[in-house]
């Protein structure tokens, strides 16, 4: 009798210890490198997130932060130690260069990924434990290739692809078919990650005399870019992808970078609704928290991959990937800082994404802000 | 000299006949590759109306802007190959230093006038101890060079439309120091030790000075826009045409070419620039000589540095930006190094032959052959150029292209 007692208090024990044992959700973004502001602000979201909820099914929840570099190795680096610290979740990558070979290592041993910046279609399609919080580049491509036509600048588009990065590949080509189905004509001007000098793409202009310029890659490159295609004489709209969503466009590029329009994610002044208040709210308390960071699209996506992971495994009661993964499945309508997030009956990409227009206004003295143009949704 | 035995052979009048030809083939096969390079730009001009003089002269202003830069950072190489036959890996590291130590200058320009001043001194007591090393002019006339770089820096930095070149004339200081201070840690306790181990340093080094610029200066693309009057836009007519380019086409071959001529003069006129030459032809015989033989290479690095700052400063207005500060100088490092050997390297006249040959393979080659109707153009291969014309010299002249002949001096 007494060992008994014994023997259950151990047991007891045992199990208040293992209500005690965190549960780890690794997050993998571009902290340093090419992608750094953006990486930066959105592991302030998932921060903040945490904050507002730290613990699930009464364990602590733990984040374990990896910096990829902004590479596609490092993000497999991370994705391997992810695996290993027995990770339920991994939350990123950004860039869907870095999140395609990171959904190879986690889809394999069977661990959930939502990435919180990947748009490239490709990703999810790695296999049923990857999703994502964006839309993808299929919608962006053609919403950009309609904005182009309707504004009357779509006859003839030139467009400024990183030939070396899966997302930019992939947003030229859906903008490209989209464009040319309305008529009008498109050529692609490749260049590669850290060009400096583009002289020799900007040659390759003359000769199609652009009415409008399309730039699907990153900041790092775009800070040099326009303002050499401006020096250059040509003074045609340019349209960006969510990429050039980055305080180093206009900080790096300058006076260049008026009037500069993209495409990006959703922000509160573009969702309706309850989805608006909270981001909002989100946003007020975020702004407490960092001050001096930006508040970007990417920030609520990156607030709003936590919360679904999160509530994944209190749906689930367990954290176990597999049972976690098709409570995700099951997800639907879910109350998301960014919109409402449903995964039923989609490969990983939710419904109903809202995408922003947005254009930054730069003063003389360098001082700039992003302005709202709308908000667009996918019919 | 030897003329005379070789007269006594059989084949004397069909060696000198080849001599001819060898002395005249690179003219030939300059003039060929200028007419093609003519026809070239007719047919183009024939396919589309952009394809006008206008065109062609901003692809050679350009390329005439960045073979300029390259040749700069070449000189850095090709000088401490001449004197310690290593190749510096950690140049582009130095010009990296360089970009960003006259980004933290500039950007607080104009200061407020104790600052410069102090700057300033700084600076001059810099240019004082320069001067003192080279051992050029007579003591009064380095205490008036000193007293005006001291004058020049301090109003330069409190001014705002030439802020950049005080901040120039400081960062190629600092930079120069850095320069030194590399020799001194890293290569010098490996003076006697086979070259390879020196090379591996260089590397190190080179690693060292990435994460050290990482951890040190911005993460994040900078901006480098000095308030100054050579960022603007400069158009001109040509045929009837407008050419867009900035003022920096016209300021950087300018102070590239002031540069060299001072080099230049630092190296023939001067006691120790006979040292220098002496040192690498035979660094033995020249310590025998009496030669301070460390002073000489401490200030090869010294000279090197300055430049790869002022290519640095340079650059950074030319393309309005600077990133990352890991691999900021790593491309255009390696590109120099190319040119330094296309060029020959240990040779002055070659790196920037070398520099300037670049600079048109990477920009004019590309507008001779831009995306026409359906034919992409040669643009998405143009950072291969480099490496390309560096193979093909290594494989026919290995020399380089002014470098001397290996082969005639047996």
């Amino acid at each position: 009798m007494r060992r008994f007692v014994l023997l259950s208090a151990l047991f007891a024990a045992l199990g208040a210890a293992a209500a005690q044992e965190p549960i780890v959700i690794g997050v993998n973004l571009e902290l340093s490198g090419r992608m750094t502001v953006t990486g930066n602000d959105t592991l302030n979201g998932i921060r903040v997130a945490h904050m507002q909820q730290d613990e699930v099914l009464g364990r602590p929840i733990e984040l374990s932060i990896c910096d990829n570099a902004s590479t596609p190795e490092g993000s497999i680096a991370c994705a391997n130690r992810f695996v290993d610290e027995g990770a339920v979740a991994v939350l990123g990558t950004y860039a869907s260069s870095h999140s395609i070979p990171a959904a190879g290592v986690l889809q394999d041993a069977g661990v959930v990924m939502v990435s919180t910046g990947s748009t490239n279609p490709a990703t999810t399609q790695v296999g049923d434990f990857i999703f994502r919080i964006p839309y993808t580049d299929q919608f962006q491509g053609r919403v950009a290739a309609q904005w182009a036509w309707n504004e009357g600048h779509g006859e003839r588009v030139a467009i400024f692809r990183q030939q070396d990065d899966d997302y930019s590949v992939g947003l030229s080509g859906f903008f490209q078919e989209a464009l040319e189905e309305m008529g009008g004509q498109t050529i692609v001007l490749d260049f590669t990650a850290n060009t400096v000098d583009f002289s020799a793409q900007i040659n390759d202009l003359r000769s199609f005399d652009p009415t409008m310029i399309y730039y699907t890659g990153f900041c790092a490159e775009a800070a040099t870019l326009i303002p050499q295609v401006r020096q250059q004489g040509f003074d045609v709209p340019i349209l960006g992808g969510d990429a050039s969503d980055d305080a180093q466009c206009p900080e790096g590029g300058g006076q260049a970078f008026d009037g500069y329009t993209f495409t990006s994610f959703g922000e509160p002044e573009v969702l309706s609704g309850e989805a608006a208040e909270r981001a909002t709210a989100f946003g007020e308390v975020y702004r407490e928290q960092y001050p001096d960071a930006g508040f970007t699209g990417f920030v609520l996506a990156g607030a709003d991959a936590y919360k679904v992971v999160v509530a994944a495994i209190e749906a689930a009661g367990s954290d176990d990937p597999a049972a976690v993964r098709d409570a995700l499945m099951q997800l639907e309508n879910f109350p998301g800082v960014s919109g409402e997030i449903t995964f039923v009956g989609t490969d990983g990409t939710p419904a109903n994404r809202v995408m922003g227009l947005y254009a930054y206004a730069v003063a003389d003295d360098g001082s700039w802000e992003k302005v709202v143009i709308r908000g667009i949704q996918l019919e | 000299m030897t003329t005379p035995a070789h007269a006594a052979t059989p084949h004397g009048p069909s060696r000198r006949g080849a001599g001819l030809a060898r002395r005249l083939a690179p003219w030939s096969a300059a003039a060929v590759v200028a007419a093609l390079a003519v026809w070239r730009m007719l047919y183009l001009h024939g396919v589309n109306d952009n394809f006008n003089a206008a065109f062609f002269a901003g692809a050679v202003v350009r390329s005439l802007q960045l073979g300029s830069l390259y040749a700069l950072i070449a000189l850095g190489y090709t000088m401490v190959y001449g004197i310690i036959r290593l190749i510096n890996f950690a140049h582009g590291e130095v010009f990296m230093v360089g970009a960003f130590a006259a980004y933290f200058l500039f950007s607080a320009t104009p200061y407020p006038w104790p600052v410069a001043v102090l700057v300033a001194a700084v600076v001059a007591y810099g240019f004082l101890r320069f001067l003192g090393f080279f051992r050029v002019l007579g003591r009064p006339v380095v205490l008036a060079a000193a007293s005006s770089c001291f004058v020049a820096v301090a109003l330069a930095l409190a001014s705002v439309r030439l802020g950049w070149l005080g901040a120039m004339v400081a960062s190629m200081f600092v930079t120069g120091v850095l320069g030194m201070a590399i020799d001194r840690v890293a290569y010098k306790p490996l003076r006697g030790a086979p070259r390879n181990s020196m090379l591996i340093t260089a590397i190190a080094v080179s690693f060292f000075l990435q994460n050290f610029g990482l951890l040190a200066f911005s993460n994040r693309q900078t901006p480098f826009r000095p308030q100054s009057f050579f960022t603007g836009q400069l158009t001109f007519p040509v045929a009837g045409e407008t050419v867009f380019t900035t003022w920096m086409v016209v300021l950087v071959p300018a102070v590239t070419l002031v540069l060299v001529l001072v080099l230049t003069t630092l190296v023939t006129r001067t006691r120790l620039g006979r040292a220098m030459r002496a040192t690498s032809q035979d660094a033995e015989t020249a310590r025998m000589m009496g030669v301070d033989v460390d002073r000489v290479i401490s200030s090869t690095f010294l000279l090197g540095s300055m430049l790869a700052a002022a290519a640095a400063v340079m650059w950074g207005m030319s393309f309005g930006s600077i990133n990352q500060p890991a691999i900021f100088g790593v491309l255009p490092g390696i590109k120099a190094f190319a040119a330094a050997v296309i060029g020959g390297i240990g040779s002055l006249p070659g790196a920037v032959i070398g520099g300037v040959l670049l600079g048109f393979l990477e920009n004019f080659l590309t507008a001779l052959f831009p995306r026409v109707g359906s034919f992409s153009g040669i643009t998405e291969y143009k950072d291969t150029f480099a490496f390309l014309a560096m193979i093909l010299i290594l494989l026919l002249r290995p020399s380089g292209i002014v470098g001397e002949d290996l082969s005639e001096k047996v």
